[in-house]
C-alpha cells in the first residue's frame, strides 16, 4: 500500500493545469526524444544556458552537488565535470524513463569523471536526503513543472549547505509583452510543429500554458526569499526568453 | 532511439551502490534509511515503509513506498527492539 501525505498550502501555488502524475506521465513519454528535441528547438543553445546555470553555483571541486528534475542529465554531466572524481553528483527526478536514459548516458561517456554521479528516483516535493547536505543544488526546466513552486524551494533550502547557492534554469515568464509575444510565436510556430514531427504535439502545447503559470523573475526572487534564502537575484537570458533564478542560503 | 533501446537492456542488471544509501533518507520522515540486501530495497524503520531499487537506482518517490507488514519485517536485534518499544 502507497503511502500518501497531504501537501502544504501555499499561495504561490497555482491550480495547475495537470496533476503530477499526468507531468511525470508526460515526462515518460518525451523521454526518447528530449535530448534531440532540446537541441533542434533551441539550435544548441540550451547547451550555454546550462553551462552558464551550473557556473552560477560556484561549486567547487571535492564539493557535492544535486541536480533536481534531472532528466536526461544535462546538468548533472557538467556538474560532474565541475566537481571531479573527489566530489560526487546526486541526479533526481521521477521520472524512471527519463532517468534510465541519463544512467545510459552515463555508461556510454568514456570519460571517467561521470563515475561520481548517482541517479535516484524521487520527488523534488519531499526529497530525500537530509538537512544541509549539498554545496550547490541546479535545477533546469523543473521549477515550472512541479505542483508546489513554494514547496520545491522550501525543501531546496533544507538540503543545502549555509552559505550555498541554488541555479534554476527556466523559460522566463517576462513582464514585457513583446517577448512573451515572440516566446509564443515561436512555441505556435517552431516547437509546436517540430514536436508534431515527433508525435508530441500535446506534449509541447503544454508549454505554453505553462510559462503563463510560472511565476516572473521578481516573484522568483520573493519567493526565495520568503523561503529564506539570505539573496535572490534573477537573471533574463537569451533575449529575456530564459531565465536563471541564483539564490543562497 | 534505438540506440538508447540497447543500452538499456545492457544496464539493467547494474546493482545498486551501497554507500548511497549512507546519504538518502526517507522522503516522509527524513530519517535514515536501512539498504536490505535480501529484498534489495531502503527500509525506513520510522515509519515501517520500504522503498524499492530498480536497476540500481532508488525509487524514493513517497508513493514508491510499501508499508511493512509485521511478518515481512526482518528478524534482526534492531528490528525486535522497535517491535518491543512499540508494544510498551
Amino acid at each position: 500500500m502507497a503511502v500518501c501525505i497531504p501537501l502544504p498550502s501555499c499561495r504561490f501555488r497555482h491550480r495547475p493545469v495537470r496533476s503530477s502524475l499526468e507531468r511525470q506521465e508526460l515526462f515518460g513519454r518525451i523521454a526518447p526524444v528530449y535530448d534531440n528535441l532540446n537541441d533542434l528547438l533551441s539550435l544548441g543553445q540550451h547547451r550555454i544556458w546550462k553551462r552558464m546555470t551550473v557556473s552560477w553555483t560556484g561549486v567547487k571541486m571535492g564539493e557535492c552537488a544535486l541536480d533536481l528534475c534531472c532528466g536526461s542529465g544535462d546538468l548533472a554531466f557538467l556538474l560532474s565535470e565541475k566537481v571531479g572524481s573527489n566530489g560526487k553528483v546526486t541526479g533526481l527526478d521521477f521520472s524512471k524513463e527519463q532517468l534510465s536514459i541519463a544512467s545510459c548516458r552515463q555508461g556510454l561517456a568514456p570519460n571517467a569523471c561521470y563515475n561520481n554521479i548517482e541517479w535516484v528516483e524521487g520527488d523534488a516535493l519531499e526529497l530525500p536526503f537530509s538537512d544541509g547536505y549539498f554545496d550547490a543544488i541546479t535545477m533546469g526546466y523543473g521549477l515550472r513543472n512541479v505542483v508546489d513552486k513554494e514547496r520545491a524551494m522550501q525543501e531546496m533550502f533544507r538540503v543545502l549547505k549555509p552559505g550555498s547557492r541554488v541555479s534554476v534554469l527556466d523559460f522566463n515568464k517576462s513582464t514585457q509583452p513583446f517577448t512573451n509575444l515572440i516566446q509564443e510565436w515561436m512555441i505556435d510556430n517552431v516547437v509546436v510543429p517540430v514536436a508534431t514531427g515527433y508525435g508530441l504535439a500535446k506534449e509541447y502545447e503544454y508549454l505554453k500554458s505553462s510559462i503563463k503559470e510560472f511565476l516572473t523573475g521578481k516573484e522568483l526572487e520573493r519567493l526565495a526569499l520568503q523561503v529564506g534564502f539570505s539573496n535572490a537575484r534573477h537573471y533574463e537570458i537569451s533575449g529575456g526568453l530564459m531565465g536563471n533564478l541564483v539564490a543562497t542560503r | 532511439m534505438v540506440r538508447a533501446s540497447l543500452m538499456l537492456l545492457k544496464d539493467a542488471g547494474r546493482g545498486f551502490c551501497n554507500s548511497l544509501s549512507q546519504m538518502l533518507v526517507c522522503p516522509l520522515s527524513k530519517q535514515p534509511l536501512r539498504y536490505s540486501e535480501e529484498t534489495n530495497s531502503l527500509i525506513s524503520d520510522a515509519i515501517g515503509v520500504s522503498f524499492p531499487i530498480k536497476d540500481g537506482i532508488p525509487c524514493l518517490v513517497p508513493m514508491d513506498g510499501k508499508i511493512i507488514e509485521a511478518d515481512d519485517m526482518p528478524k534482526t536485534d534492531d528490528a525486535a527492539d522497535l517491535s518491543s518499544k512499540n508494544n510498551q
